[in-house]
């Protein structure tokens, strides 16, 4: 019994962080309609930045984490104003290639600058647990289901609440008519960016608590947008709850089927491809998630 | 424009639309049968391998440029033709003759299976479906003791009857013979009904629809053809290599097909012959300068994984961003300049 609950705790708070990453995501798409395939490099990078600063320059953590943030930002701007301001309108095809491309330049230029090396973070919450009972739970886990929640819980205010916020919805929805009722579209899209990556520099951070710092965390990017899907790319909530599944269904594989064999086929990591075979079946069923409204198109 | 009419639609149905097309056609092939008299067996092996780059972008550009359905999954259907191939002549000891068509149609049997998602998905979706089709198959051909995992699979050397193919030059022609069979078949595969009805789907899928074209069969069919030269071009890799890895067909692979057609041209087979030429060719230009630059900068020479994602990710970056038609647009614009000069039009 214990057991089953340090799973789903350690899968809840896998899940916080994909959901952070898919709510970097739908922030992006919900802004802009630009379906982000960089958003687990700019994590990594987010990563690697605080592992610099925290490691390398021997500042303290939560420096380090603001200074990672701040730089986010900036990165998030920068990439909107050289690949995306030209791209808006442009078809669906190309936006997301453009995101592919980025996604191979800023690996590149990782891997170039920090090496292909794993690297791990010491944080105030290393190697700290808490115990409840027979539970044994670090306090990185903790700290990440909390702040995750916190941050949510913001987001959703922000959207609903905010003048910002519901300027942004109206930019994703029609971006002439936004710009025809006074909303700076240019400002909002670079915003939105900069926010998005921000979001998606703290999840890299709070990822590289759980594990390492390397260039292959990119992948969770990839991992996130089967989350962002499985609830509906529209939604926050659904975003939300998407991580979560994913991160607890990840936690139960690899606590029960890794290394089963099934005649000569060894299940091995079989985590890594769980979200993905989830992610396919809820294509095939529901393609617009959970949450996900199916669109209407005009021909 | 240009003054090139048509009077017929013999004329304009016709496969070489222009003698000069035909001039510079016979051209390209005296050049690639005199070529391996010409070249060392470096610049040999890098022509064959970028033959066997032309059938697989060839491929991708039937189902992406053509029929619109973008597959971030290409390198995976490379991968089950090899290891079909590797496994049927290996395990088996099938003929190479027949594990070659088999490990083509393999590939469609499971692009058919990918296909029928795209029914239902469109854009992004698919293009995520189509990524973690990637990952799985990569994720099965690791972990699964017939295919020997992260070790590596033998395969055997291409034979055709009595005669193995074991020198550059015997593969060089086996495989631009089926470059060029490739790039005829696709030909005249677009402007036949079916590429017809593949433009229109890419255009408007529901207006196609209206018009009375079936959507669901074409679509799985784009898929089916386009897998289907995937997996010849795996099949031809891995008999080349003769040693496959699944590391070797996975994310990066597919990411480098989509950058040669984006890089050559959408929907053209000119394009993806260009695109494919180009994109083989750089990692090799790139091993050229930093080998010359090695002497003073050793540290270089580690880079070169490195540099080529990140090259290809800023081709397809600053294509997209300014010369959407890529190569081909380039190619089109200026021999209409030159036509018409001293002229604009």
């Amino acid at each position: 019994m214990e057991k089953i609950i340090e799973i789903l705790i350690n899968g809840l708070s896998t899940g916080a962080i994909y959901a952070l990453l898919a709510l970097g995501f739908v922030l992006i798409f919900k802004s802009t309609g630009i379906i982000n395939f960089a958003q687990g490099e700019l994590a990594m990078v987010g990563a690697f930045v605080c592992y610099s600063f925290a490691m390398l320059m021997n500042l303290p953590y939560i420096l380090a984490v603001l200074i990672a943030l701040v730089i986010g930002a900036l990165l998030g701007s920068v990439v909107d104003l050289l690949f995306f301001r030209r791209m808006v309108g442009e078809p669906m095809f190309s936006t997301i290639m453009v995101t592919v491309g980025l996604a191979s330049i800023v690996t590149c230029i990782s891997g170039i600058i920090w090496g292909h090396d794993v690297h791990s973070i010491q944080s105030p919450f290393t190697d700290k647990t808490v115990a409840m009972g027979n539970l044994v739970i670090s306090q990185g886990t903790l700290y990440t289901i909390g702040l995750s929640i916190v941050l949510i819980i913001l987001f959703i205010l922000f959207f609903n609440r905010s003048l910002l916020g519901i300027a942004m919805k109206g930019t994703a929805e029609d971006p002439d008519t936004a710009g025809l009722m006074g909303v700076n579209v240019k400002k909002v899209h670079m915003l939105a960016w900069a926010i998005g990556t921000m979001v998606a520099v703290l999840a890299g951070i709070f990822l590289a608590e759980q594990s390492f710092v390397r260039l292959s965390m990119s992948h969770t990017g990839i991992k996130a947008m089967a989350a962002a899907i499985l609830g509906g790319m529209e939604s926050i909530g659904g975003a939300i709850l998407g991580g979560v599944i994913i991160g607890v269904v990840e936690g139960l594989a690899a606590n029960y089927l890794s290394g089963m064999e099934l005649g000569d086929f060894h299940f091995g990591d079989i985590k890594d491809v769980a979200a993905f075979a989830i992610m396919i079946i809820v294509l095939m069923i529901r393609p617009h998630g959970i949450f996900g409204k199916e669109k209407v198109e005009r021909v | 424009m240009g003054g090139n009419f048509k009077v017929s639609y013999r004329e304009d149905m016709a496969l070489f639309q222009t003698l000069w097309v035909k001039v510079w056609l016979s051209i390209l092939i005296l050049l690639l049968l005199l070529a391996p008299y010409l070249l060392s067996r470096y610049q040999l092996s890098i022509l064959i391998e970028m033959g066997i780059a032309v059938i697989g972008a060839l491929g991708l550009n039937l189902l992406t440029g053509y029929t619109g359905q973008i597959s971030l999954g290409h390198g995976a259907f490379l991968a089950i033709g090899a290891y079909t191939s590797g496994l049927l002549t290996g395990k088996l000891g099938l003929p190479f003759f027949l594990s070659l068509p088999l490990s083509g149609l393999m590939a469609a049997g499971l692009g058919l299976i990918v296909g029928i998602p795209s029914l239902r998905l469109k854009g992004l979706y698919l293009a995520l479906g189509t990524l973690a089709f990637g990952f799985i198959v990569e994720y099965i051909l690791f972990h699964w003791d017939l295919t020997q995992g992260d070790m590596g699979m033998a395969v055997k050397r291409a034979r055709l009857g009595d005669f193995v193919i074991k020198t550059e030059k015997a593969y060089f022609y086996f495989v631009m013979i089926f470059a060029a069979g490739a790039a005829i078949c696709a030909k005249n595969l677009v402007r036949s009904k079916i590429g017809r009805c593949f433009v229109a789907i890419r255009d408007r899928d529901i207006a196609a629809e209206a018009m009375g074209i079936p959507l669901a069969k074409y679509k799985i069919m784009a898929f089916g053809i386009s897998a289907f030269y995937g997996g010849i071009a795996g099949c031809l890799m891995a008999h080349y290599q003769r040693w496959i890895v699944p590391g070797s067909f996975d994310i990066s692979l597919s990411i480098a097909y989509i950058a040669m057609i984006i890089l050559g041209g959408l929907g053209t087979i000119l394009g993806s012959v260009l695109g494919a030429i180009l994109i083989t060719g750089i990692p090799h230009w790139i091993t050229y300068l930093t080998d010359v630059f090695k002497e003073s900068y050793p540290a270089l020479s580690g880079l070169i994984v490195d540099f080529k994602l990140g090259i290809f990710g800023l081709i397809i970056v600053l294509t997209l961003l300014f010369e959407p038609q890529g190569l081909f647009g380039i190619y089109r614009r200026v021999r209409l300049y030159w036509k018409t000069w001293p002229y604009k039009y």
